[in-house]
């Protein structure tokens, strides 16, 4: 056995173990606000104000697929930069600089979100402090200045950590002439440079037009713009997300399934195909705004069944690869061999499971992605369901499981728990069946997504099957299970952390692919070309909706001042609405 | 045992997704299985693969896993 990761790279363990601290509280606190929505909406149990709600679900989509998610991922790039290079960054103070604004900047936001618990938020930047704008902040919608600043600095401190690895990389390209990126690492540097080009949309649109307005030195701004510039980012950030899953899929899991990767070659072509097409397809997320001609969003569509290709090489890949381990483990037969995997290992059994839903909710994401049913779906329940699919469980679950094997060797004491951990693992997969399952069929009724008391007066879905309120308790029953799996998690992670005079019995080694990085083609090592083609790539798919967009009605729209997002403002817009009822009735 | 802990679980699992995502899928086809029965099948399923797994092995009475 090799020596740990740890004992190895002290200082690089402790600046992995901070960022997964910060995921870990990010994922706590997500999972609190998870179970008061799944009770509240469903009206089971409702102990907070409905307006409140808003206040949670921002929360828990931020917390969640902002700081949960892109913590974990730092942490496990500089995990795998510093392995697979076999030496450290050039400066650690520059690591614990972007670590540091990226902690400030979700602190910042953090506590801004937080704040509209409170009956009397206090006044900050010249505004309440508040954030009820839900992780897509849509203006005119409007938080606190506070949160877009907080968001801001989360986003540099991520574009700071790509630069660190570049230079690591090209310290150790010094070191090693003529040889090739060793995978792991080319997996860092390609998510990255999809993470430089997809996230300009959010910067330009936080920095240019939503901070400046809501700091009042811009009067007005393009909401159509904004909304564009978001999901220029927000189809890019879905494999952000999910990606460092993938980097687990590759390297870890076939190890854990006793073999080794089939194909370094097809991971290669993976990662770049993401780098390719994960940008221009934006527009598949505004299928149903008006301002976008329709032609445009045929192009977003075809991009984005291109994206298939990837997903198929990876099942195909990783298949492969858990097959030939099962063999090497003496499993037998055409499907028998799935008895020789080492189901008892959490983290093999978690990775597996997260992998078949993935393949499950990657079906319920064409039907997002087809402009025609997508009306069927849009803004409906459905979403959520193909949502808790993907990042909730394709990464969320890969996360926690990848974290049992991982944990062990960057705090060097043995993980506390492995049945446990195991029964975690399913009851993640299980409960994740029964709330989507839920969320899909009452979205295909037209049950809305991101609303509090999904009722109305006078009018009752039409559940082909069952009633509203079998799915609601099905809903509610999965969210309690996935809560109680969730709070195991952390309970074993805290109980390994502090298991001290303990020894993993993990193995940290990686063996070489079946197909090694010698049967890859030298170009495709070529990061500068492929970042060249998905730039040109992203240029096509923008430039015109964008300028289209700005033609329409200009660059900061006609007069469209904030939305306060305050318990006050609903008040009115509560008012309004019945006068023009009145009005109408 | 017929089977390990390990592997009882994760088959009670499967089946009880299979369960949920298969009424669906029979829904489409105007099947229906109205919850409860649902909840029985799935009780029936567990107590079958319980039994079956820690039933035990014929020739090898005290071997396990
Ligand atoms: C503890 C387990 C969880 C429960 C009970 C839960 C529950 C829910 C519910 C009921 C909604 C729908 C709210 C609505 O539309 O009104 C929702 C939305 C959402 N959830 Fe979860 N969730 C959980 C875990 C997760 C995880 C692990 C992730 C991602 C890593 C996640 C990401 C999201 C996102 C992005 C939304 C949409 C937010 C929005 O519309 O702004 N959830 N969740
Ligand atoms: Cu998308």
């Amino acid at each position: 056995m090799t020596a740990l990761f740890v004992d190895e790279y002290p200082a690089e363990a402790r600046l992995v173990k901070a960022a997964f601290l910060s995921s870990f509280i990010a994922f706590g606190i997500g999972a609190l606000f998870g179970i008061i929505q799944a009770l509240h909406r469903t009206d089971i149990f409702r102990f907070i104000d409905s307006i409140k709600y808003y206040t949670v679900l921002t929360g828990h989509g931020v917390f969640l697929v902002i700081a949960f998610t892109i913590f974990f991922l730092v942490g496990l790039y500089q995990w795998a930069v510093t392995d697979s290079l076999e030496r450290g960054p050039v400066d650690i103070r520059f690591t614990w600089f972007w670590y540091g604004l990226m902690a400030i900047g979700s602190f910042l936001a953090a506590i801004s979100i937080l704040a509209g618990f409170l009956e009397q938020p206090p006044m900050v930047l010249g505004a309440e402090l508040r954030a009820n704008v839900l992780f897509t902040f849509y203006a005119p919608l409007e938080a606190n200045p506070l949160y877009y600043i907080g968001l801001a600095l989360f986003l540099v401190g991520t574009w700071l950590a790509g630069i660190d690895w570049f230079r690591t990389w090209w310290a150790w390209r010094d070191e090693n002439p003529g040889e090739r990126i060793p995978l792991r690492t080319f997996m860092v540097l390609t998510t990255m440079m999809m993470f430089f080009l997809g996230s300009v949309g959010v910067i330009v649109s936080i920095l240019v037009f939503i901070l400046p307005w809501s700091l009042e030195i811009t009067e007005s701004l393009n909401p159509l713009l904004t909304r564009t510039l978001f999901w220029f980012f927000g189809h890019m950030i879905v494999y952000f997300w999910l990606l460092p899953a993938y980097l687990l899929w590759y390297s870890v899991l076939p190890k854990l399934s006793g073999g080794r990767l089939f194909s370094d070659p097809l991971a290669r072509v993976v990662f770049i195909l993401f780098v390719l097409l994960s940008t221009p397809v934006g527009i598949h997320h505004q299928y149903m705004d008006p301002g976008i001609a329709e032609g445009f969003k045929f192009i977003a569509m075809t991009n984005t069944m291109f994206l298939l290709l990837p997903s198929f090489l990876t099942a195909f890949t990783v298949v492969a690869s858990m097959e030939h381990g099962a063999r090497q483990r003496g499993g037998e037969g055409r499907f028998n061999w799935l008895q020789a995997l080492p189901w008892r290992n959490p983290a093999f059994t978690g990775m597996a499971l997260a992998g078949l839903v993935f393949a499950f909710g990657g079906f319920t994401g064409i039907v997002n992605a087809g402009m025609n049913i997508n009306y069927l779906v849009h803004n409906a329940l459905w979403i959520p369901g193909h949502i808790h699919a993907q990042v909730g469980t394709a990464t969320a679950l890969t996360l926690m499981a990848g974290s049992y094997w991982l944990v062990p060797q960057l705090t060097g004491n043995r993980l506390v728990g492995r049945q446990v951990a195991l029964f975690q693992v399913v009851l993640w997969f299980v409960g994740i069946v029964f709330m989507t399952n839920s969320m899909f069929r009452a979205g295909l009724v037209g049950v809305p997504r991101r609303t509090a008391e999904p009722q109305y007066q006078g009018f009752e879905y039409d559940v082909p099957v069952g009633s509203m309120g079998e799915l609601n308790a099905q809903l509610a029953l999965g969210g309690t299970l996935l809560f109680i799996s969730a709070m195991l998690f952390l309970v074993l992670m805290l109980l390994t952390v502090f298991n001290n005079d303990s020894e993993p019995i993990v193995d940290g080694t990686l063996p070489p692919a079946l197909s090694g990085p010698e049967d890859s083609p030298q170009v495709l090592d070529n990061l500068r070309l492929w970042f060249g083609i998905a730039f040109a790539l992203v240029v096509l798919a923008y430039a015109l909706p964008l300028a289209g967009i700005v033609a329409q009605s200009g660059l900061f729209g006609q007069d469209i001042p904030p939305f306060p997002v305050s318990s006050e403002a609903v008040m009115y817009l509560e008012f309004g609405l019945d006068y023009v009822g009145a009005l109408v009735t | 045992m017929h089977t390990s802990p390990a592997k009882l679980l994760i088959l009670i699992a499967l089946s009880l997704v299979i369960l949920v995502e298969g009424r669906t899928v029979l829904a489409f086809f105007g099947i229906n299985i109205p919850p409860l029965e649902t909840a029985l099948i799935g009780l029936v399923i567990i107590a079958t693969l319980v039994i079956w797994a820690i039933r035990p092995l014929r020739g090898s009475p005290t071997k396990s896993e």
